[in-house]
């Protein structure tokens, strides 16, 4: 019996690993010659629209590299890393990827991804990109990857319903008590079919806004909690406050209306997300994004550095890359090029690398989102240490318990109980 | 004399003889009795005998060995190990057992969803199934139609349509609820109510019955006029006859679709990861244990963990397995295994 | 207890086949009429409500995508056939059915495979008695109970080593080798209750086991292979994770991926092309069905017990 645990253990491991082979990749070579013919594999998520624009700006940078084939390949964002996954187990990753934040150190720290450093500056151009935005792809001191865009978090808010409503706008950076009255000012004007926005508390960006402005991050560098199970719950119990007078919308009524949001169903007047969910708003709501507005979010202590600048998504090469050297001409084109600019626009975000920003045209909302960004520089302060290994989970999680809160299927009690034993359990592994 | 068959007959009415060749039937799936006039056939008939087995085996043999048994050996082993797909597998004894029952509500409540589905929800969509199948096959005209009719929800697996279009039916305003309020019965939304969201997911996998209903038509094909003629001719109602020609005649089907119907129960996955976005939701009343042991393998890399979910289910499903062949042997009635 | 007596070895069916058959009186034909139109309404009332999301489904292609979420009534407050236009012009400038042709010839391979294998495993296991067919059925059964999930990874790295990745190879070689259980579990119920006296007859003749499941087994099967025909045809053309999985370039895809990539929750969804690209993905295997679905009338298994 014990021998064919150890036969299976064998076969097993063998099969699981069989593409540990090759070590430390030795950085660029010396001879590379752009000219010779060479095959990259890329992969992004997105839809339609954004494969186009993918498409052209190959187009273009095969005029300036005409012997490098890109084969492109795309899903939506969850069968994306779904598949990421899989390759990683196999070590046979696409050459060139776009780039979640909140898989970077998993993938980083288990040398999956390519280190940067030796490809800066010759092959990929920084001279776009501040000093904190090249530091956002940092994991343990290893460049692997570079942030293609950035965003903030932000207050949307629908003008159009809410002058139908009648109620009046929200002004921004108003404290977390003056937006639930503002809120049920506007419920109470929907009457049953409009709200004035989502539990804010269902967000774990809200709560770690709240205790940015006292001068934690959700996690230290370290990777450990820096939070208590007294602040989430006092957290939790301002949200169970604020649905108690009505005026947010019912999770009930989220439930049916997702996968889109109350906010994108036109439900709702305002919800806190992400800067540059503004186009994914207005498709949604079938409206042009002319009727949206941009303001900050509550504040929870003035004058405090709560907001940050995150990647919305960012370049990263595979460490199993046969062709390192023509991927970085890749990524620094599309990261860094006025062409590959003047095609994306703000579709992938707004550029963080102002060479590449140079060639985009700003529409109507991305030159809001321009001016949001500028309009919180005082608030924003330095980024959080980039996400813990299995972040995204730990963030559906909190949604999840979020919307249990709401329904009322748990106290606030056990959801911080069994917020923090998820969190045990995905940090430990 | 009318012959029907029946193994429900009166145990008295069976010799002990024919009882233990029907048990010898049973027990091997070729249910191959001894044959008196071939007994004397002896060794070489028997290895022609296997080597024919093998033969008509052999694809599946190749299947079976090369892509079957060593991805299921590895997941076994994973199961006893900590394994996050970036680093090798390290063995952690029966931890992933341990954890699973004693610390790990959540895999509890998922488990207890799941039994509710199953324990429900297959035997309702096997009922409507071979209910709409003797519909089906008593009507002459138009049975094309209605075949096609109720197959069409079937097509469409599990697509975001799906989602889109069972949300739309149980929700507030939805069809589902507007019909009940005729009815006077106001239950509103179906889709964020934590008490009817199991009912929910139970209503769509029984509207896509079509499955069990083509396999018992198929099967009703099978069973010859003559035996029902035979049985009118003796005065037998329809009833009876129901019981005592249908139900034997498709009881190899009526196993088949029970016994496949409960393992895909278990398995429910697609259908119920489309409704509630991949969460579970609401409530986790929908994070069925396929959900639940996808969401630990790929979206938190506990693989190991996800594969010693998956052996408990399997060892379960196996034991129901294991029930339900020991039981049929009482009921099921195979024609070609009757001489 | 019962006045049905209980069959006897042998005898049951041989007496039947022995009695010719008279000129098949139809039952229907013997019911009262109302009983008929009872039975026609139960069906018609049935079958509205089993199709009324489908119908739900139709009008919801008209609908814009801003309404989805808001309007779950049945008819669209400003209908568009704009979304049908959008479907009209493909995904990433691969027209939409490029897609559906993939589907189509993975799907059609697969019955042709999975009919094959399962057939002549599911003889082996009815028909032939040989050593060890009990131990290799129920471990046949036992790949049924193991979830797809947790031997993903195992597959992908065996067609990943043998560099078959973004070919529809891995989608196909298991049908080709009977891995679906589920299909050779029904050929083995279906052939298990095909009454031996044929192939005893045959036996006799000098037949040997390739000739009786030819021409014997192989025609009495009809039901159970059209049957198999349309949920392998079905289950493979609704398949997702196996070619999310194993197809990498675009214009490999099939349907349900293609379907999926309307749908991008971090950028634009678009719900009205979703839904219309997904009922004309329909329209092939509805028509698969139709078509297939004929030959369960014809091809009755007591047609061979008869003269």
């Amino acid at each position: 019996m014990k021998r064919f645990k150890i036969a299976i253990a064998a076969v097993a491991s063998a099969a699981l690993l069989l593409a540990g082979c090759g070590g430390e990749p030795a950085g660029p070579s010396s001879d590379f010659d752009p000219n010779a013919p060479v095959t990259l594999d890329l992969a992004f998520w997105g839809n339609d629209t954004r494969a186009g624009f993918y498409k052209n700006a190959i187009a273009k940078f095969n005029e300036k590299y005409p012997k490098i084939t890109v084969n492109s390949t795309f899903l939506p964002f969850p069968e994306f890393w779904e598949k990421r996954q899989i390759e990683a187990a196999g070590r046979d990753l696409p050459d060139v990827m776009q780039f979640d934040y909140a898989y970077l150190r998993q993938y980083s720290q288990n040398k999956l991804l390519l280190d940067l450093k030796p490809y800066l500056g010759k092959y990929i151009k920084t001279d776009g990109f501040t000093e904190s935005t090249l530091g956002i792809g940092v994991v343990n001191g290893v460049t692997t990857a570079l942030p293609i865009g950035t965003n903030a978090w932000a207050m949307f808010t629908n003008t159009a319903l809410l002058t139908k409503s009648g109620a009046g706008a929200y002004t921004g950076a108003t404290s977390w008590d003056e937006y639930a009255t503002w809120m049920g000012s506007v419920s109470k004007a929907g009457g049953g079919s409009v709200w004035g926005g989502t539990d804010p508390t269902g967000r774990i960006q809200n709560f770690e806004i709240s205790l940015r402005a006292n001068g934690k991050n959700l996690f230290d560098d370290a990777g450990a909690a820096q939070f208590t199970k007294a602040e989430l719950a006092e957290f939790w119990g301002k949200g169970a406050q604020v649905r108690g007078t009505g005026a947010t919308i019912p999770t009930k009524r989220l439930l049916e209306v997702a996968p889109k949001s109350g906010f994108g169903a036109g439900l709702t007047t305002s919800e806190l997300t992400w800067d540059n969910f503004g186009a994914g708003y207005a498709g949604d709501l079938g409206a042009d994004a002319s009727g949206l507005a941009l303001s900050a979010p509550p504040v929870t202590k003035a004058g405090a550095k709560d907001l940050y600048l995150k990647p919305s998504m960012l370049h990263a090469i595979a460490a199993n890359s046969e062709h390192p050297e023509a991927s970085a001409l890749l990524v620094d084109f599309l990261l860094n090029s006025q062409e590959a600019g003047a095609v994306f626009g703000t579709n992938r975000g707004l550029p963080a690398s102002s060479t590449h920003l140079a060639g985009v045209k700003l529409d109507p909302l991305s030159q809001k989102i321009l001016d949001y960004e500028t309009s919180i520089k005082d608030r924003l302060g330095a980024a959080p240490p980039v996400p813990v290994v299995g972040y995204g989970s730990i963030e559906e999680k909190f949604r999840q318990l979020g919307e249990e809160l709401g329904l009322g299927t748990v106290t606030v009690e056990q959801a911080v109980d069994q917020f923090f034993s998820e969190m045990d359990t995905i940090l430990k592994k | 004399m009318v012959t029907v068959p029946t193994p429900t007959g009166t145990p008295t009415a069976r010799g002990s003889g024919r009882t233990a060749e029907r048990r010898t039937a049973a027990a091997s799936p070729a249910g191959e009795p001894r044959r008196p006039g071939r007994a004397s056939g002896g060794a070489a008939a028997a290895r022609r005998e296997t080597i024919a087995g093998y033969g008509f085996l052999a694809p599946w043999l190749v299947g079976f060995f090369g892509l079957t048994v060593g991805p299921m050996a590895v997941s076994l082993y994973l199961a006893f190990t900590r394994y996050d797909i970036f680093t090798p597998p390290e063995w952690v004894g029966f931890g992933n057992f341990v954890r699973m029952f004693t610390d790990d509500p959540v895999f509890l409540r998922s488990a207890q969803v799941t039994l509710e589905y199953v324990l429900i929800g297959t035997p309702v969509k096997l009922a409507a199934a071979l209910a709409i199948a003797l519909l089906l096959n008593s009507i002459t005209r138009g049975s094309g139609f209605f075949r096609s009719a109720f197959y069409t929800p079937s097509l469409i697996g599990a697509s975001v349509s799906v989602a889109i279009v069972w949300r739309a039916m149980f929700a507030g305003d939805g069809a589902v609820d507007s019909s009940l309020q005729i009815l006077g019965i106001d239950l509103g939304g179906w889709v964020g109510d934590v008490d009817l969201a199991i009912p929910m997911m139970i209503i769509l996998v029984v509207w896509q019955f079509g499955a069990p209903m083509v396999i018992f038509l198929a099967g009703l094909k099978q069973v010859p006029t003559e035996l029902y003629e035979a049985a009118q001719v003796d005065g037998a109602g329809p009833v009876h006859r129901f019981w005592k020609v249908t139900v034997p005649m498709l009881s190899p089907v009526i196993f088949f679709n029970l016994l496949l119907e409960t393992i895909h129960a278990f398995q429910v996955f697609g259908s119920a990861f489309i409704i509630s976005n991949g969460s579970g939701a609401p409530g986790g009343r929908l994070n069925f244990i396929t959900l639940y042991m996808y969401k630990r393998g790929f979206a938190d890399m506990q693989m190991g963990y996800a594969a010693a979910i998956a052996w408990v289910v399997l060892v379960v499903v196996a034991i129901i397995a294991a029930i339900m062949f020991r039981t049929a042997r009482s009921w099921v009635y195979y024609a070609g295994d009757n001489r | 207890m019962t006045t049905v007596e209980h069959v006897q070895p042998g005898h049951g069916t041989a007496e039947i086949t022995a009695r010719d058959a008279p000129p098949a009186r139809r039952r229907g034909r013997r019911r009262g009429l109302a009983t008929t139109i009872v039975w026609y309404l139960m069906l018609l009332v049935l079958a509205a409500i089993v199709l009324y999301p489908l119908v739900w489904l139709f009008f919801a292609t008209l609908k814009p995508s801003s309404e989805f979420g808001r309007n779950s009534g049945l008819l669209p407050w400003e209908p568009t056939l704009d979304n049908y236009a959008r479907v009209w012009d493909g995904i990433a400038g691969i027209p939409l059915w490029r897609y559906g042709l993939n589907s189509l010839i993975v799907a059609s391979l697969a019955v042709v495979g999975t009919l094959a294998s399962s057939a002549l495993a599911g003889y082996a296991f009815a028909r032939v008695s040989f050593k060890g067919s009990g131990i290799l059925f129920a471990a046949m059964i036992g790949t049924l109970l193991l979830p797809f999930h947790v031997i993903i990874i195992p597959q992908y790295i065996i067609f990943n080593q043998l560099d078959l990745l973004d070919t529809y190879v891995p989608l196909l070689i298991g049908k080709f080798l009977g891995t679906e259980a589920f299909f050779v579990f029904l050929m083995v119920q279906f052939i298990r209750n095909i009454p031996r006296e044929l192939d005893e007859a045959a036996r006799i003749d000098g037949a040997g086991h390739p000739r009786i499941f030819w021409s014997i087994v192989v025609p009495l099967l009809r039901p159970a292979l059209v049957t198999g025909g349309i949920f392998s045809f079905i289950w493979t053309w609704n398949d997702f994770l196996g070619p999310l999985i194993y197809l990498t370039s675009p214009e490999n895809y099939t349907l349900p991926i293609a379907l999926r990539l309307y749908n991008d929750t971090t950028s634009t969804s678009d719900y009205g092309a979703t839904v219309a690209a997904s009922l004309l993905s329909l329209i092939p295997v509805l028509l698969f069905f139709l078509i297939f679905q004929r030959m369960l009338i014809r091809g009755v298994a007591t047609q061979g017990l008869k003269g």
